[in-house]
């Protein structure tokens, strides 16, 4: 009898089916097209003649080369669009790159180090639970410009410095605005990094702690042999996913920093992967180059999980 | 096999720290164990402080007049507390249309919500009670679609509204604007997985009891698994209002009508700028009002954090089960 | 170690809001453990021994009482100062390591006490000797190659074997790379110069402190006299004490395993072998043999009981079944709501309950108990007289209670009861009976094979030293 219900069942999937293959499964693919149309636009078919220009010109892998940098966007005047990569200066994936590769790491160890002290304390837990998770629910873009505010050139931050260091206010150094965006963006990945680990923490057996206390191990070595240990899936899976998150580091930049003069092109630069790509979206003609960054994106996203699921192959215990 | 010649019966083991006199040992632990305690509650306190200061600042901040807040002052030292408050508050409100963007907010959390709601309890009653033929290969397909990131989406996604024309640059109605906005996150799978888990604790016991009772699985979805699974929508619920309220990047692309900003998006706008009074066409960002703006936007959310911690906390640290 | 308990307690404080009382998990608890013995702490889930356990180890702390090792107050020390091994129900391994590695952890914070050594004489001396015979060595080496080709971890447990040295020195001493040397004598001449040479340097070094190294390559002053000092183990003498450890349970052949690919009597052994490593002076083990099978279980105990022998360690065994612990324990404490009800051997406490539980909690089947009451001097149950009793004793209800063994069928019987099922076991027959004054669910009698019962009313007379009479109130004994 349970066989029978075949078509009903995807009768209730239907509504998420039909969402989902308008709204996903089709501009995935679409996406990927458009990033090898020639001079794409959306409005109309192939070869068509718009104004003076003609659209639609054709496949081509173009595209890439523009946004890689290595062919020019108008063979005319023969420019290369350096802003998504770069050698030489600071461009959205070496951003992306240094956001992702810095902040993780830090964020992950900041957050195990707290998560594995709150799971020491028994007075208080709870409630320093909840202060640390605090974060995780709060607007980006708005505690963003409280940072902005915190850290400027005036703000309260230099005040208890008692400096006046131009952090990220206009004109700042490259270097200073990525370090202000590196404590943003770390102080925003805690919270759900800390919850995790702790609902790891607290279905670890107690009485591992127990055996090593009997054994005389010191917290440190509690910490590195058992905990660190034991905690590995929960590590795995937040790296993972932090290393995605990090790679779409977009809103945390909108916050902290006003939008008009990292668009601008203003120095210093603080475009990321995504940022680009939402960049290239608000300009109708360059909707295909906006797509080949997300492919770009993709992949890179698919690589990084890839061969961190090789490493917890050998890394993760059990 | 490794083999090693060392003979151990005389080796005298002894434990470090342990000293001859039973109570001085006692002694020497009690202190160490009162030092790490301090140790541990002291790094503890100190980054709670850390994590907590920008929210403390920023409702300070907006008790302050702006020459207290560009001048980095920790607390209030100009005008009257209760008069700055007053000022802040009702100027902010004058000129950045608070109660607006949050209506339009609430209209399309609340949509985006019950819409996401009814599809993803179909959705996971199929994936967990119905049975048809290449469920768990959709299942995993649906699954593997968490992994890609969004951006492939939202170019198309842009193109397909622009396409429809929801997206004019000028004149961008109601219903164009909250289409835009609502559609394209009425389906979740996220939602549908956390569902999905849920249902499938749910013992086929009742399911099979239900059908003896001529119950159709219509009525037992929503009769008897709906209120089993009540706190896991409850979690969805909150996990979805929390997400329109932050929502940025897809309404700051697709709504060109600032009518329909959303709260996110209008906290970036422009409202809270005024003309600097010694230069003319020179426009500056006052920052106690956005420390007011942005403590009405972060409130309500702390609010519901607080009274919802424990599904909140739940909900999300489920996520990380599956890891 | 001789253990002393006096007085302890253990109370759990409830919740006054809630209207939780609190609970008493062990009352005024006092025992005495002699030195190389193996007491079992037995009674039912919930009457505090694994409770009286964790606060011999340290992990729980007494409300009140003290526990003495030897003659120290141990009562607040903490667990790892206690010097103990401790066997978690669930063994507690690290899931992570293997089972060396489990075994190894506890020796990775302990130190020995040891004469000042300069082990770097030690094993250029060992290196100048190997290499005098440098001939003998190569041979050696050679001999281990596998189709002519020489494997690196062969060869080095050959050295390790043969010269008894560390594997640490072994491998030095491979890598010297001399079965395949060109030049044999000026390569042999060049290491043995080198050690030389660092005995030399550590020499100098030492006699800039007054120190000299003696001929058992201990450093001593000018008196002759060594310094002891606290060192961490070294590599070698960890793996040796694990092996030892390990062989002891006999699981040197999984070492390399993960917990998780053993089967539950080899876990068990590993949790056994990572408590025996640091060589406690008491063993505590939580009920260790409930998560094992039937026939696992016999012949576990059985080597927990030889290994205890063998090692002499004071060991405190916790367990619910009371066939493990008259089993295998030297003398056994039976608990109930956190007293102490009969402490002793384990024949004695069968023999000779002190009270109604203790005779209920021991022997299978269960002792069948019967409300009865004596008048006149005269045990009766219903209207049947058991009994002549001890004529001191005043008339009133009590129980009584027989062992299953302790009934023949006898047709001048003293008892009937109505038997109801013959159950053959091969060398005994069980009988089902029923009777009006039985308290419980089934009588249950054991009789043997030799003689044929039948089922309906059966006469029985009754072993005297199977029969026991408690009194109804305080369900204590009262000697007849």
């Amino acid at each position: 009898m349970e066989k029978r219900n075949n078509y009903k069942a995807w009768l209730y999937l239907a509504p998420a089916l039909i969402l989902m293959a308008v709204f996903t499964f089709f501009p995935l693919v679409n996406t990927i097209i458009v990033s090898f149309i020639e001079n794409y636009n959306s409005a109309y078919g192939f070869n068509a003649e718009v104004g003076e220009r003609v659209v639609n010109t054709g496949f081509t892998f173009k595209n890439y080369g523009v946004v890689l940098g290595i062919t020019p966007r108008n063979p005319s005047t023969g420019v290369l669009d350096k802003t998504f990569l770069s050698f030489t200066g600071p461009s959205a994936l070496g951003n992306t790159l240094m956001i992702t590769f810095i902040t993780v790491p830090i964020s992950v160890v900041i957050a195990l180090v707290i998560s594995i002290a709150l799971n020491q304390i028994k007075v208080l837990k709870k409630f320093f639970q909840t202060v640390f998770f605090m974060p995780y629910v709060t607007n980006i873009i708005a505690v963003g410009m409280v940072f902005s505010i915190i850290f400027s050139t005036n703000g309260i931050f230099n005040a208890m410095l008692k400096s006046n260091t131009n952090w990220i206010n206009v004109g700042a150094s490259y270097w200073n605005s990525m370090l202000i965006l590196f404590v943003y963006i770390i102080w925003n990945a805690l919270p759900y990094k800390i919850l995790i680990f702790l609902s790891g923490l607290q279905n670890i057996d107690k009485q591992y702690y127990d055996a090593a206390k009997i054994d005389g191990a010191s917290a440190f070595k509690v910490a590195r042999k058992v905990t660190i240990p034991l905690l590995s899936p929960q590590i795995l899976y937040i790296t993972i996913t932090s290393f995605i998150g990090a790679f779409k580091e977009y809103t945390a930049i909108v916050g902290l920093f006003n939008r008009s003069y990292t668009a601008d092109g203003n120095v210093p630069d603080l475009f990321t992967v995504v940022y680009y790509i939402y960049d290239k979206l608000n300009s109708t003609d360059q909707v295909q180059y906006a797509s080949a960054a997300a492919v770009i994106l993709f992949i890179i996203i698919m690589l990084i999980t890839l061969v961190q699921m090789k490493v917890a192959k050998k890394r993760v215990h059990y | 096999m490794k083999q090693v010649n060392v003979n151990t019966t005389h080796l005298n083991l002894v434990i470090p720290g342990r000293r001859k006199d039973v109570l001085s040992t006692q002694k020497r632990d009690k202190v160490m164990k009162i030092i790490a305690l301090v140790l541990t509650y002291s790094f503890i306190v100190l980054m709670a402080l850390i994590v907590i200061f920008p929210f403390f600042y920023m409702i300070i901040g907006s008790f302050m007049l702006e020459e207290d807040v560009i001048s980095g002052k920790l607390w209030p030292t100009t005008g009257s507390f209760f008069e700055n408050i007053h000022y802040n508050y009702t100027e902010t409100l004058k000129r950045f249309d608070y109660f607006k963007y949050v209506g339009n907010t609430l209209i399309v959390g609340v949509s985006t919500t019950a819409g996401c709601l009814f599809i993803t309890i179909l959705s996971a009653f199929a994936f967990s009670r119905l049975h048809f033929k290449g469920r768990e290969v959709l299942f995993t397909i649906f699954l593997a679609t968490m992994m890609i990131p969004g951006e492939m989406m939202v170019i198309t996604n842009y193109i397909t509204m622009n396409n429809l024309g929801l997206i004019p640059i000028k004149g961008q109605t109601a219903i164009q604007a909250f289409t835009v906005m609502i559609l394209p996150f009425l389906s979740s799978v996220f939602y549908i997985y956390l569902l999905r888990q849920n249902f499938l604790q749910i013992p086929n016991e009742l399911y099979f009891s239900s059908k003896v009772d001529g119950k159709s699985d219509w009525q037992y979805l929503w009769k008897v698994m709906v209120p089993l699974a009540a706190p896991t929508l409850i979690t969805i619920t909150i996990l979805s209002l929390i997400g329109s309220w932050n929502a940025y990047v897809w309404p700051n692309t697709a709504v060109k009508n600032d009518n329909y900003w959303l709260i996110s998006v209008a906290m970036r706008g422009t409202a809270l700028e005024i003309e600097d009074p010694l230069q003319p066409q020179v426009f500056k960002i006052q920052n106690s009002w956005t420390m007011v703006a942005s403590t009405l936007t972060v409130l309500p959310l702390l609010i519901l954090f607080i009274i919802f911690r424990k599904y909140i906390m739940k909900g999300t640290g489920r996520a990380g089960i599956k890891g | 170690m001789k253990i002393k308990i006096v007085g302890l307690t253990k109370k759990f404080p409830g919740d006054i809001k809630k209207g939780i009382q609190d609970t008493v998990a062990v009352d005024h608890l006092d025992l005495e453990i002699d030195d190389g013995k193996l007491i079992g702490l037995l009674g039912p889930s919930g009457c505090g021994k694994s409770t009286t356990l964790y606060m011999i180890s340290g992990l729980k702390e007494p409300t009140d009482g003290q526990i003495y090792f030897d003659d120290e107050d141990v009562t607040f020390l903490t667990p790892e100062k206690r010097g103990i091994g401790l066997v978690f129900q669930n063994y507690a391994l690290y899931p992570h390591m293997t089972v060396y590695k489990n075994i190894l952890f506890p020796l990775t914070s302990l130190k020995v006490k040891d004469n000042e050594k300069s082990f770097v004489v030690e094993k250029s001396k060992k290196i100048i000797e190997i290499l005098d015979n440098v001939n003998a060595l190569i041979d050696l080496i050679k001999s281990t190659a596998i189709d002519g080709k020489i494997k690196r971890d062969a060869a080095v447990s050959a050295i390790c074997n043969k010269y008894k040295v560390s594997m640490y020195l072994a491998r030095q001493i491979y890598s010297y790379n001399l079965h395949a040397s060109t030049d044999l004598n000026n390569d042999v001449q060049k290491r043995i110069d080198d050690a030389l040479i660092s005995i030399k340097e550590e020499k100098e070094r030492l006699i800039k402190k007054n120190l000299h190294v003696n001929d058992n390559n201990e450093i001593v002053n000018e008196n002759n006299e060594c310094k002891q000092i606290e060192r961490k183990l070294t590599k070698d003498e960890m793996d040796a004490l694990v092996r030892e450890a390990a062989r002891l349970v006999q699981i040197e052949n999984y070492l390399e395993r993960k917990p998780a690919e053993l089967s539950g009597g080899q876990q068990q052994r590993v949790a056994i072998a990572r408590a025996l490593v640091k060589k406690p002076k008491v063993l505590l083990l939580d009920e260790p043999l409930s998560n094992l099978d039937a026939r696992l279980r016999i012949q576990t105990r059985e080597e927990i009981r030889k290994i205890q022998q063998r090692t002499g360690i004071t060991t405190v065994f916790v367990t619910h079944d009371q066939e493990e612990a008259m089993s295998i324990c030297d003398r056994i404490l039976v608990m109930k709501d956190g007293k102490a009800m009969q402490e002793g051997e384990p024949q004695e406490v069968y023999r000779d309950p002190k009270d109604l539980f203790v005779a209920k909690f021991l022997g299978t089947p269960p002792i069948n108990v019967f409300k009865g009451y004596i008048r006149n001097n005269q045990l009766y149950i219903g209207n049947e007289k058991i009994k002549d009793v001890n004529p001191n004793i005043e008339d009133k209800n009590v129980y009584v209670a027989i062992r299953p063994e302790g009934f023949i069928i006898d047709d001048k019987g003293v008892f009937s009861l109505d038997c109801k099922e013959i159950i053959t076991m091969g060398r005994d027959l069980s009988l089902v009976c029923s009777s009006p004054f039985f308290v419980g669910d089934k009588i249950k009698i054991i009789i043997d094979s030799d003689i044929t019962p039948w089922i309906g009313t059966i006469k029985f007379s009754i072993r005297d030293s199977k029969l026991y009479v408690f009194d109804e109130k305080s369900e204590e004994r009262i000697a007849i």
